[in-house]
């Protein structure tokens, strides 16, 4: 056996570098696959829709294509009042069945991919900014491949793992001088230099394919051809590469910055023979500037980091305004060519001179120099380095409980009251008249106007409800940005007035942590916009104008369910009943997501409570019925026509058409 | 004991290596904090007459001390024309307005508005805020009395004590504080530190197998382990209190004033529900004891995982694994409400603003107790249960035991 395949064995058994490669790939490639999120979350959910207007004007944006969008737009408009008109001819006769269904076909036609429209249209707003580099393509995939400059932890701790034995072994049983001895002596150090050199260049390159490939496979990566400034992330970059060209080019520098740590922990090895002041070097080297200094510093350092983050190497400048100050601040300061070239230039001459010195230090005769001498050189180097551096959700059953989103809270025995002067929220007791903080902390919204409640659901006995809370620590334009936006999920026991927060997420998509910014994607953003809320022990489902997002209370799974949220939204703990477009009631199976159409109830409004379901009936000139869950057992309860319906425990609330006086009408029941 | 304490500290960690880290890291600490001041204080622009750091210390002058009805008002006669003039964005945008201040109207309304009128406003109305939670804290103890919750009661009592007295009568500057309080930066480097001296202890003897040697001496064992657990408690304690020292007038010198430290802990805006009533530069003294007992904390760990080492190389990167893991989950989490997750994770006692810049408490056998109260008791447990495991774990000096008894067998016979 040669004294290359001596050395990879050593490596590769016995210091069980086969063990961490393998390690890291799968470590890298789970976690790849938990922490993914789409960054436009839009794009995703409407795919079909939005697909099917981007074979339309994929590529850059024409006068055809900005035509077509503008017509679009005019169109969908259009359709969505026509729709309303044609809605209300027929419900009020004057027009036949016959008639409405042929129209109604026609207007469903344009507004069969509305929700796409919508995506594309956001697109093309973006593109008109500067339609010469910008393209329409799906950019999920390219975001998720290319638009985060997050340092790969797992990637960096591997190679400190592999790299570090290397030599630092054979210096803790004094091996070296052994091998010094050997005929073989000074390739040791040339071919444990090129082993991992190829092994690293192999981690990255790997690493590097399965993020390629996981994002093909999730999202696609189409039109790899298309400029790089397609996806905003690189909105104002001055570099004129495509999308693949740009997945290449990070990749090279991320494959590169691994060999640059690489050898830079070989040369400090070899230098400091100890483990210890290896790896702190190393770990220092990269996460001392990594959250220490701006990006703009750390893109213009000769280090391994910037490499081994690479994508702001394409990114333009990003500047923003300072309201206090009245100027312009840069936050990030692109890295022109000639800088990277520069840049590239000087690393890859400190590797040569640091791979020269490992060689030298490892040349085939007793070492002359003290070992005191060494140190000083290491120190030498941490001294250099230092100077370029210093530029929830808790379960329990719950009750169903019947919630209308359009009717009074009947909470116990308790009423919710707004003050008009403060606009906090109490609970009044309707039998003593007393009132109480709807929030118990005593601390809520006394000291911020920023920290809201949202909106209620109430299930005996508890009273949930929402909070928002906005947080602002030290702040200001161009540095790191710590506002953080909460909304909470709390639990109100009426009898024992106890509370406790099941559900808390911050909404904000960008994050910030040691001054790191990073994008969390718009997954939670809905939450800014609710207005109501309900749950089971499983969901949580937040209402917003966009309609019902559930929410899955132990894995936080989002599904944003098609129903309309226009008219009132009702729930039994098992389905959620809604008026759907054409105005007829449905109902949706929330445990095996099916929707069933109550066919003959066509209303202007409902309400409903544990047994019936109670509507204004739209084809039989707002009269009141009621009937059961199933819709049978339809019962007219009053024949005066009326708008709009509510119900409490005791009683159905209708809202007069002609004289807009509200009619109490017991429950027969 | 004390004399192989000493000898162990000596040989652990008064390494030139480690005092060369040391300086070093101090010198980047130094470095941070004087970016940090150029990136965020709007009083960084120097020191020509129209800047606003001049502006502001001449202003300073007038409004500092006290909160009166008059400084209220000559400070709203200068802000409130300006506030008017600007209001509806039409005025000049020039700059070198002889009439200004700073050259500009809307420069000096900025100025007086974030320094002056904003800060003023909430020292003048904390007061009533403070009332407001203590007088609803009063209410609560009456509803949940009646509900017989008797752990709301005295959570809602404790509130009640410690938020009645509330006040901020003076005004001062309170920017450096604000700034050095959201520091983590220095955290980092002393768990960096901690870390590379901790995690030598006991592999650098197992690497020139002087760990069997050791057994063999009188010394040795038990003894030696718990010298070692000494001087590295000693050492990180030391570093953590030195980095504290380093924050405090690095960023006296840099902000270039410790002009605020009377005031009250809840002037920070941030801190208005702290969970102490203290004046700044005592919370100053408590957090550097706080954070050291947080490093303490997590050096035992670090101690007890290098402990399984044979050399560095492991332990190294499994205790920068965890200490990265808690420094990210502490740091996400630490503006959810969930007190536990903060009061499990080390790191919240090293950034401690996560546990005393809100009042939170956890119920222990019907007792309220305060998060950073629960967090300190778990952390000294975690730390003992560390230091027991090792004391354990250690191997006792067997050998010498066999050479006194061989050696009692001989001079019986």
């Amino acid at each position: 056996m040669s004294g290359f395949m001596y050395e990879v064995k050593k490596i590769m058994l016995w210091q069980r570098g086969l063990f961490y490669i393998a390690l890291v790939l799968l470590f890298g490639t789970v976690w790849l696959a938990l922490s993914d999120n789409p960054v436009d979350i839009a794009m995703e959910q409407y795919k079909n829709e939005y697909e099917w207007y981007l074979e339309k004007v994929n590529g850059y944006c024409t006068d055809e294509s900005s035509l077509y969008l503008e017509q679009e737009a005019g169109r969908i408009a259009e359709a969505k009042e026509k729709q309303s008109t044609l809605l209300e001819n027929y419900y009020d006769g004057k027009i036949s069945e016959s008639e409405y269904k042929k129209e109604s076909q026609e207007i469903e036609k344009v507004l069969e991919h509305q929700n796409g429209f919508e995506v594309i249209y956001q697109q093309y707003l973006y593109i008109c900014e500067n339609a010469e580099n910008r393209c329409f393509l799906q950019t999920n995939g390219w975001m998720g491949l290319l638009g985060k400059d997050t340092l790969n932890f797992i990637l960096f701790l591997g190679i400190l793992l592999l790299v570090t034995p290397v030599f630092c072994s054979e210096y803790s049983c004094q091996m070296d001088t052994l091998i010094l001895t050997s005929r073989e002596g000074r390739k040791s150090s040339l071919y444990k230099l090129l082993i991992m050199i190829v092994v690293v260049l192999f981690l990255s390159l790997s690493i590097s394919l399965i993020e390629y490939g996981f994002y093909r496979f999730k999202y696609g990566l189409p039109d790899g051809d298309y400029p790089i400034q397609s996806i905003r992330y690189f909105a104002d970059s001055s570099k004129s590469i495509s999308l693949l060209e740009g997945y290449v080019y990070i990749g090279l520098l991320q494959m590169f910055g691994g060999v640059f740590l690489t050898i830079l922990l070989m040369f400090i090895s070899v230098l400091a023979k100890r483990y210890a002041i290896t790896l702190l070097i190393g770990a220092v080297s990269v996460i001392i500037p990594y959250i220490g200094l701006s990006k703009t510093c750390i893109y213009r350092l000769p280090l391994p980091l910037p490499f081994l983050l690479g994508t702001d190497f394409f990114a333009g400048n990003i500047v923003l305004s300072d309201a206090l100050m009245g100027d312009d601040k840069i936050i990030f300061a692109e890295v022109d060519t000639a800088t990277l070239l520069t840049l590239l230039f000087v690393s890859i001459l400190l590797c040569t001179l640091a791979a020269v010195w490992i060689l030298r230090c490892n040349s085939n005769r007793w070492l002359i120099k003290s070992r005191q001498k060494k140190r000083a050189a290491a120190f030498t180097v941490m001294l250099s380095l230092a100077l370029v551096v210093t530029g929830c959700s808790g379960r329990g059953k719950i009750k169903s409980a019947v919630y209308n989103s359009s009717a009074n809270y009947d909470c116990m025995g308790y009423e919710i009251i707004r003050d008009a002067g403060t606009f906090d929220y109490y609970l009044k007791n309707t039998s003593t008249g007393e009132t109480y903080p709807l929030a118990c902390s005593p601390m809520f919204g006394v000291f911020s106007d920023e920290e809201e409640v949202r909106a209620f659901y109430v299930c005996p006995p508890y009273l949930y409800y929402t909070t928002s809370v906005m947080e602002s620590y030290v702040n200001r334009v161009g540095n790191y940005n710590s506002n953080i936006t909460k909304v909470s999920v709390i639990e109100l026991n009426l009898d024992t007035f106890e509370e406790k927060t099941i559900f808390e997420q911050i909404t904000n998509s960008g994050r910030s942590l040691f001054g790191i910014d990073y994008e969390m994607g718009d997954k939670w953003k809905f939450l800014d916009f609710h207005y109501a809320f309900f749950l089971n022990s499983e969901s949580i489902f937040f209402v917003d104008n966009d309609g019902i997002t559930q929410v899955n209370r132990f894995n936080g799974k989002i599904v944003k369910l098609d129903i309309p949220t226009n008219g009132n939204i009702s729930f039994d703990g098992e389905s959620i009943f809604y008026k759907n477009e054409q105005e007829v009631l449905t109902r949706y199976y929330v445990s095996d997501n099916e929707t069933y159409t109550y066919e003959n109830i066509v209303a202007y409004d409902f309400c409903m409570d544990e047994q019936s379901i109670y509507y204004v009936s739209r084809t039989d000139g707002g009269c009141l019925y009621s009937c059961g869950k199933d819709g049978n057992n339809k019962e007219l309860i009053s024949n005066i026509p009326a708008m709009a319906v509510t119900c409490d425990t005791s009683n159905i609330y209708v809202l007069a058409k002609e004289s807009g006086e509200e009619i109490v009408l017991p429950k027969s029941h | 004991m004390t004399r192989l304490i000493k000898y162990e500290f000596y040989k652990l960690f008064c390494k030139r290596s480690i005092l060369v880290v040391l300086l070093l890291f101090s010198v980047i600490n130094l470095f941070k904090i004087n970016s940090e001041f150029h990136s965020y204080s709007y009083l960084a622009d120097g020191n020509d007459s129209r800047s606003w750091n001049s502006v502001y210390w001449q202003l300073y002058e007038n409004y500092k001390g006290e909160i009166t009805a008059e400084k209220i008002n000559h400070l709203l006669s200068i802000y409130q024309p300006l506030a008017d003039a600007t209001a509806d964005m039409t005025a000049s945008t020039a700059k070198d307005n002889l009439n200004m201040m700073t050259g500009n109207i809307y420069s000096d309304r900025n100025i007086l508005e974030k320094y002056y009128v904003k800060p003023m406003e909430y020292f003048y109305h904390y007061r009533t805020y403070a009332l407001k939670v203590a007088e609803r804290a009063k209410e609560n103890v009456v509803v949940y009395k009646e509900r017989g919750q008797t752990y709301e009661v005295r959570k809602n009592s404790v509130i009640y004590n410690l938020y009645s007295g509330r006040n901020i009568k003076a005004f001062a500057y309170e920017e450096m504080y604000n700034y050095y309080l959201n520091y983590d930066f220095s955290g980092i480097l002393v768990l960096f530190l901690c870390l590379y001296g901790v995690v030598s202890t006991f592999v650098c003897e197992k690497e020139t197998q002087m760990d069997m040697l050791l057994l063999t001496s009188p010394g040795g064992g038990k003894k030696t382990t718990f010298a070692k657990i000494a001087a590295a408690s000693l050492f990180v304690i030391s570093v953590a209190i030195w980095f504290s020292v380093v924050d405090y007038i690095g960023f006296v010198y840099f902000f270039g004033t410790a002009e605020g430290g009377g005031l009250p802990l809840y002037a920070v805006r941030n801190f208005s529900t702290a969970a102490v009533n203290c004046n700044l530069w005592q919370y100053a003294i408590l957090s550097a004891v706080i954070r050291a007992v947080g490093v303490w904390t997590m050096s035992m760990v670090f101690l007890l995982i290098s402990m399984f080492g044979r050399n560095a190389l492991v332990p190294f990167v499994a205790d920068f694994g965890a200490a990265l893991c808690f420094i990210i989950t502490g740091a996400s989490q630490s503006c959810f409400s969930n007190a536990w997750l903060k009061i499990i994770n080390p790191y919240s006692l090293l950034a401690n603003r996560i546990l005393f810049g809100k009042t939170e408490f956890i119920g222990l056998a019907g007792y309220p107790v305060q998060s950073f109260q629960a967090a300190i008791i778990f952390a000294i447990t975690v730390g003992v249960v560390s230091i027991t495991a090792m004391m354990m774990l250690s191997k006792r000096n067997s050998y010498c035991r066999e050479r006194r008894t061989k050696c009692l067998d001989l001079c019986t016979k």
